[in-house]
């Protein structure tokens, strides 16, 4: 290459490059759809499904990319409803509920049938569910179904307790707390032998781990006397006391050396008060000294279980005496008595070592049982779940679940073939072995490449899937999802992908960017159980400090939250919830304009931090609170772009409205989890919820119980008793109002500073039909499909969910016929009170 | 050179233990593991899992069996993807990397040899200036600028090329070009450097004075010298390059196992991260050696007793 020659290239080539990028960053903004737009030849439809799926078994992975795929390869008893997500008849054809709520029984269709050709039956179901709670399995899932009688018991390995005449323990003679456990009268369906068992009133059920048993029993007096537990209870005392006589053990040579004439007497006579002895012995030798001791272990040779065991219950009292360590100089600094009592009373005492070291030192000579009758383990054949016939299914739940009809359709209670996964066991989803039940059948797993289903002409509703093939895309590349977009490579995308640089430019083409709500929430956690934000004024403050409607043009995708169920989706709720607040209002002498100002009133914010004791002054033209201890807060966040800019946005609002710099600190994902958790972090952590089902109990169960899922460290027995009592309530909308005041009530203390409603943020291309964005972005494959005349596209569509499509109106039509005439034909005394989900 | 080869073989065994080990102690001391997610489990579910995974067992024995694990060269089952062993992972998934790999390799020798080459021998001069620039921007645009910049070009605008996903020849193009252009700038300045080195050293002078001809005295005795900094660089670089780059796998959606590797790590899918770190230690190893013994073929002054 010559010198001049060379030099020319190198213009021209930066000229070519320089008009490319104008060209291209202008064509994209006139254009009237984004990117290439045209309808493939084969009726395929290419869809980026998210990150690489974990497992094409619908019973294990618990992410939407997955849920995505698995709805298309597998039905269940219900299906989505394409738009609202509301349950609607997939291989059940019709279904009823009994009056109190606890009962439902499935009529299935009869042409319902495996990928391979294998009917599906009701047995199938009932193996897909003992299969997914099986402990083995180990789902992470699992939970969804703990409502179904016995299925948390079999999950977790839990057991039976028998007296001594072998009749089993009624859980609510030792917990008449706990809800549920009554025998129901109201039954639906033919009665069976099984039926009779898991209609009876719930039995209790104990840990077969030794050491949670240990400590269940300790704290209930009413459960001991069905244990051999104490030293006295022993058949053979004597024994006991032989072996430790004759024994060169360091145990031994301990018992020996400390109970002396308590053994001399027991072994002399074995009374009862010579056992009595005994007990005293080994109880008052192990209170007074730690057996850990240096002095106490020297020669000791402990079974390892025990050594195990003794370790737990060491570290259990230590971390309760660190805390009341810790407490005590709180007490200490505390100013007033108030304060100084209300820390007293969180002290613990430690565990008594009576019982876990006496446990430990006799069972090494008593191994076996511990219980007087043998406990009789959980199996998944005691699970509410049964096949009445081939067609008819029975799930009984524990206590009313008026939301279960809107689990159903989770991938986690699609039905799997029980011989494939018998015969090919962890095999059993390779391509050449799998049997699906939706409808469409896997044809091609390429990981992080290429998942191709195609349609399964077995489905029972085969005539009307649309669809010849489904290619998913495994990418989570947001700029390669969008580049293949404008290439109409890919003709839709999964939720959340629509990189934030490129939103702007692409918000602009709505019929192909969609924006709804979503049945998700994002908020800030305040740990309630540190110091300061364990003050619910200082809570306060930093909540009304916030301006949530700044927040949302500023990220411009979300939609602002006062509240904590998601707004815009569940309408009867936020009817039920408009009404019931107001009422609140007026019962805590609120007034409407006082609530309205909660959503952001920085007058007011700095009035509360000032009460609360940190006073907020005029600094120049800004504020500032020099005596709040902001070395004791902190905005916790994971990494990310979108929560950074998010706590930034956060932090330049405390420090404009109140004067407080509150310092940011991101963590990776898997490091952030634990520390939220356990809360563990300092004043705030971001968090966020998407609701399993469509109800409001999927987000107020974060609060319910202690400890609970909501990582604030809040909990308050009032709001556990208003929720049990809103799930024992049949009617719909009287159950939402009592789910409301309870939202009330937790959003007063304000343990949470909710930020927004998620939205849907994705994109299609305009002749992709009959695919929504509903709440979830869960879509029901076999009511998508690709329109070839322009007109019908969807074009200058302000809102995708308001437009009716008669094609996908029909097929809905369609199969709601059957739950309808069922409904219809049903005789008036049986009428079913929460058939469905609102 | 015999011996030493087999010395270099045998240190390879224990280097792999110790690198996994080391590898292993960092993934039991960092945070969080492969279950944890938003949603948080019921104890239950918990003690399943661990009981599942062997999460159990006291922690000398977990070391032990993944030890066990690490000599049959089998790592078992992803936890993560639980119906996918590690090896076939592997296996699956190398070819992809080793494709890209092997080709950006070819075009950056290609390129950056002949452009060094080019730039020694017209030194201080504009084709010296203009390909050393054109190196200097190689190097200093990352490829996840380079990526986008081409596919905005030739797939978005002249629909040339696909902008992603693995298939045939065409999906190729554009990431082994935007995956060679670093490499093809450092291995310009290497081979410019290295030539002008050996261009003025005695022994090209006495081939000169020896009255050789120009082709010959370059050809036959600089470019061999000239080459010794390029292959110690180049051979750790196809070891790299081989193993699968993560930036342009996720811009171009390749699967190799660059992107699985960093997934396995956020995902602390144990197995996987041992088996690919196992299977990359082995590769670079190798690589560095099959460059040591090249040296004594590109050196007569190297020699391995």
């Amino acid at each position: 290459m010559t010198r001049s020659s060379f030099g020319q290239a190198r213009v021209s080539v930066a000229l070519i490059i320089l008009s490319l990028f104008v060209s291209s960053c202008t064509s994209s903004a006139n254009g009237r759809f984004y990117g290439k737009t045209e309808v493939p030849k084969a009726n395929v439809l290419k869809y980026v499904s998210g990150s690489e799926p974990e497992s094409l078994d619908p019973q294990v992975p618990t992410g939407q990319p997955e849920a995505r795929i698995l709805m298309a390869m597998y039905d269940g008893l219900l299906e989505y409803h394409p738009k609202t997500m509301e349950p609607i008849p997939a291989i059940a054809e019709s279904w009823e509920t009994s009056s109190d709520g606890t009962e439902y029984v499935f009529n299935l269709r009869k042409n319902a049938k495996f990928s391979n050709g294998d009917p599906i039956t009701a047995k199938d179901f009932v193996y897909t569910l003992r299969r997914a709670m099986s402990p083995e399995l180990a789902a992470q899932n699992a939970y969804l179904a703990y409502y179904i009688k016995y299925s948390e018991a079999y999950n977790g390995g839990k057991m039976f307790v028998q007296d001594e005449k072998g009749n089993f323990l009624i859980k609510k003679d030792f917990d008449p707390e706990s809800g549920g456990g009554e025998a129901s009268a109201s039954t639906i369906g033919a009665d069976s032998g099984f039926h009779q068992f898991i209609k009876a009133p719930e039995r209790l059920t104990v840990a077969s781990d030794t050491f949670t048993l240990a400590k269940t029993l300790e704290g209930d007096d009413k459960l001991k006397p069905f244990f051999k537990i104490k030293a006295s209870e022993l058949k053979d005392s004597s024994a006991f006391v032989s072996q430790v006589n004759n024994g060169t053990d360091g145990v031994s040579r301990l018992l020996q050396a400390k109970l002396g004439n308590a053994l001399t007497g027991c072994a002399a006579t074995c009374d009862e008060t010579a056992k009595q002895n005994l007990i005293d012995g080994l109880n008052k030798i192990l209170a007074e000294e730690s057996l850990n001791s240096a002095e106490n272990t020297e020669g000791l040779t402990l079974s390892e279980a025990a050594k195990k065991l003794i370790g737990k219950f060491e570290a259990e009292n230590k971390k309760i005496a660190d805390a009341n360590q810790k407490l005590d100089q709180e007490i200490a600094a505390a100013e007033t008595a108030e304060d100084k009592e209300a820390k007293t009373k969180k002290k613990k005492k430690p565990l008594t070592k009576f019982f876990y070291t006496n446990r430990v030192l006799l069972e090494g000579y008593y191994s076996g049982s511990f219980a007087k009758m043998p406990l009789v383990t959980v199996k998944g054949e005691d699970m509410g779940v049964e096949a009445i016939d081939d067609y008819t299914l029975r799930i009984t739940l524990y206590q009313p679940a008026p939301f279960f009809l809107g689990l159903l359709p989770h991938q986690f209670f699609r039905v799997v073939h029980q011989r494939t996964i018998e015969t090919h066991k962890e095999n059993w989803v390779k391509p050449q072995n799998i049997v699906t039940s939706g409808a469409f059948k896997l044809v091609v797993n390429k990981p992080y490449d290429q998942l191709v289903v195609e349609k399964d002409p077995n489905n029972w509703d085969a005539s009307n899937v649309k669809l010849d093939r489904i290619e998913f895309y495994p990418l989570d590349e947001q700029t390669t999802m969008m580049n293949l977009y404008k290439a109409n490579e890919v003709h839709a995308t999964y939720n959340h992908t629509t990189p934030a640089a490129w939103n702007e430019v692409v918000r602009e083409f709505k019929d192909e960017y969609l924006n709804h709500p979503e049945v998700a929430n994002e908020y800030y956690c305040f740990n309630v159980k540190k110091f300061p934000t364990d003050n619910p004024k200082i809570r306060q403050a930093f909540a009304l400090a916030i301006d949530r409607d700044g927040l949302s043009k500023f990220r411009k995708t979300t939609k602002p939250l006062f509240n904590f169920v998601p707004e815009g989706i569940l309408t009867k709720y936020d009817e039920a919830r408009t009404k019931i607040f107001a009422e609140e209002l007026k019962a805590n002498k609120i007034s409407a304009e006082d609530w309205g100002k909660r959503m952001f009133d920085a007058e007011q914010a700095r009035r509360i931090l000032t009460e609360a004791g940190y006073p907020v002054v005029k600094d120049g033209d800004s504020w500032s609170c020099p005596t709040f201890p902001v070395d004791k807060v902190s905005v916790t966040y994971n990494t990310s772009e979108s929560n950074k800019a998010t706590a930034e946005f956060m932090q330049s609002q405390w420090k404009q409205n109140l004067g407080i710099t509150v310092p940011l600190k991101n963590m990776e994902w898997k490091t952030f989890l634990p520390v939220r958790k356990v809360v563990d972090y300092q004043g705030l952590a971001r968090s966020g919820w998407v609701g399993d089902y469509m109800d409001p109990y999927t987000f107020l169960n974060l609060f319910y119980r202690d400890p609970n899922d909501s990582s604030t460290g809040w909990h308050d027995p009032k709001f556990d008793k208003m929720l049990d009592e809103a799930n024992k309530e049949i009617d719909p909308q009287k159950r939402f109002e009592i789910l409301a005041r309870a939202e009330f009530l937790m959003l007063q203390n304000q343990p949470v500073l909710p930020l927004q409603t998620q939205a849907t943020n994705w994109i299609k291309k305009p002749f992709v039909k009959g695919m929504y964005p509903n709440p979830g972005t869960l879509h029901a494959w076999k009511f998508i499909y690709l329109e070839r005349d322009p007109s019908k596209w969807d074009t200058q569509v302000e809102n995708l969910m308001k437009v009716n499509d008669a094609a996908v109106d029909e097929q809905l039509k369609q199969l709601e016929a059957s739950q309808k005439a069922f409904e219809a034909n049903k005789p008036a005394a049986s009428k079913p009170a929460a058939a469905k989900l609102d | 050179m015999f011996s030493f080869i087999i010395r270099r073989l045998l240190i390879i065994f224990p280097m792999v233990l110790l690198v996994v080990s080391v590898t292993w102690g960092l993934i039991r001391m960092a945070p969080g593991n492969f279950y944890s997610g938003e949603k948080k489990l019921p104890a239950a579910i918990e003690e399943n899992i661990k009981e599942k995974y062997g999460l159990n067992e006291p922690i000398y024995m977990q070391y032990l069996i993944m030890m066990g694990n690490v000599l049959r060269l089998d790592f078992g089952v992803s936890l993560k993807y639980t119906d996918r062993p590690v090896n076939q992972i592997i296996r699956d998934h190398f070819p992809y990397s080793a494709t890209l790999g092997i080709f950006a390799y070819l075009l950056a020798l290609v390129i950056g040899l002949s452009a060094g080459f080019i730039a020694a021998l017209k030194q201080n001069t504009a084709a010296d200036y203009a390909s050393m620039s054109l190196a200097m921007l190689g190097q200093s645009v990352p490829n996840f600028v380079v990526g986008p910049i081409l596919v905005i070009v030739f797939s978005l605008w002249l629909y040339i090329f696909p902008p992603a996903r693995a298939g045939g020849f065409m999906n190729y193009v554009l990431p082994v070009i935007t995956l060679s252009a670093i490499y093809a700038a450092y291995i310009a300045r290497l081979t410019r450097a290295g030539m002008l080195e050996v261009l003025r050293s005695d022994y090209i002078r006495t081939a000169r004075a020896k009255g050789l001809d120009e082709k010959t005295v370059l050809f036959r005795h600089a470019l061999k010298g000239g080459l010794i900094p390029v292959v110690s660089f180049t051979g750790p670089a196809l070891a790299a390059l081989l193993a699968g780059t993560v930036v342009v796998e996720r811009v171009f959606a390749i699967p190799g196992l660059g992107n699985i590797f960093i997934q396995s790590v956020l995902n602390r899918d144990e197995p996987l991260i041992l088996g690919i770190v196992a299977f990359l230690s082995i590769l670079i190893m190798a690589f560095n050696l099959i460059v040591d013994i090249s040296y004594a073929f590109l050196d007569p002054r190297i020699r391995y007793e």
